[in-house]
């Protein structure tokens, strides 16, 4: 294992737990993305360009911007109902 | 559940856990130690037989196309599922006045934001065309082609405004995209039956080794999955940002 191995891993190791140590959840969202930009050069390290793609678009995009809308929507029902 | 009963759970938890987890730990393969007979045979039999590189793609759209096609109809039910959810209410309508409900900032876009948007969203929809286009010769294929054009479209939703972005998602093509995607895999699978050939077997011609058109029938399951996830995550992504927006009062 290369030294650039075992940093990305301990990157991943160290944003995951971000994700579970931040308890905002506009916080969480954003260390979600943090985690998955992580993942994308840790694939990208291991030789899997293919798996890389799919992270980045899906972990630091797709999800990130999912649960931002959510969060959102549920933010104003609760204003709409007071 | 008080604070010493969880405690004491996930004391006793531990102590249960953690010998299975050393267990499996000592008894792991090592770091990049290489005992997969199912990669290898690939790798020297699909150049040979299929007349592409990518191994990934050939093993995803040639090898196990069937377990592909599965796939392709759980991604089409999840996005159906969110798109009834979410669409029942609102119907079809277009007209959109995003971000109008009371107590949401609109806050203008910045200036910066507007530039990177326009220059980083054309060249990472045409990223995105190049990895489906080359899904036989290089990494990548038809899902990571579409959900890189559907993250392009994400970035032209953040430089222009949502009115704009919501004028060209028009949800009929989106839902052709995606629910013809899926259609013609099937039919490819099953073109193959009507010459006495087996369900999704290659029997197009496989073109030259590392041509971007090579592979034979597994160009046309790759561009279908690239239009049924590209149609899929686009659906998915308008039904989100249309619940931001406000329900009534719209014409």
């Amino acid at each position: 294992m290369t030294v650039l191995l075992a940093l990305l891993l301990f990157l991943t190791a160290a944003t995951g737990a971000g994700i579970v140590f931040s308890r905002d959840p506009r916080r969480q969202v954003l260390a979600i993305a943090g985690n998955g930009l992580a993942l994308t050069l840790l694939f990208t390290a291991l030789q899997a360009p293919d798996v890389a793609f799919s992270e980045l678009a899906v972990g630091t995009a797709a999800l990130p911007l999912l649960f931002l809308v959510a969060l959102a929507s549920v933010r104003t029902d609760r204003k709409s109902d007071l | 559940m008080t604070r010493t009963a969880r405690l004491l759970l996930f004391a006793v938890a531990v102590l249960v856990l953690a010998p299975a987890g050393v267990v499996v730990a000592m008894n792991m393969p090592a770091f990049g130690s290489h005992e997969l007979p199912y990669g290898d045979a690939v790798n020297s039999t699909i150049p040979a037989a299929r007349h592409i590189s990518n191994m990934v793609s050939a093993v995803n759209f040639d090898v196990r196309g069937l377990d592909t096609l599965g796939e392709e109809f759980m991604l089409v039910c999840a996005v159906t599922g969110t798109v009834v959810l979410l669409r029942g209410e609102r119907g079809e309508k277009l007209t959109s006045h995003p971000a109008q409900m009371r107590g949401r900032l609109n806050a203008p876009r910045s200036d910066a934001l507007v530039l990177t948007g326009r220059l980083m969203g054309p060249m990472v929809l045409l990223f995105g065309l190049y990895v489906v286009l080359h899904a036989t010769v290089t990494p990548g294929g038809g899902f990571q082609g579409g959900v890189v054009i559907s993250s392009g479209l994400l970035l032209l939703y953040l430089c222009e405004d949502y009115q704009t972005w919501r004028w060209f998602m028009r949800a009929g093509w989106l839902d052709a995209c995606e629910g013809g995607g899926a259609l013609i895999f099937v039919l490819a699978g099953a073109a193959p039956l009507c010459f006495g050939a087996h369900f999704l077997q290659n029997i197009m011609p496989l073109g030259k080794f590392r041509d971007m058109l090579s592979g034979g029938l597994m160009q046309i399951v790759n561009a279908a999955v690239a239009c049924a996830v590209l149609g899929g995550f686009a659906l998915v992504f308008l039904e989100f940002l249309e619940e931001t927006r406000e329900p009534r009062g719209d014409p």
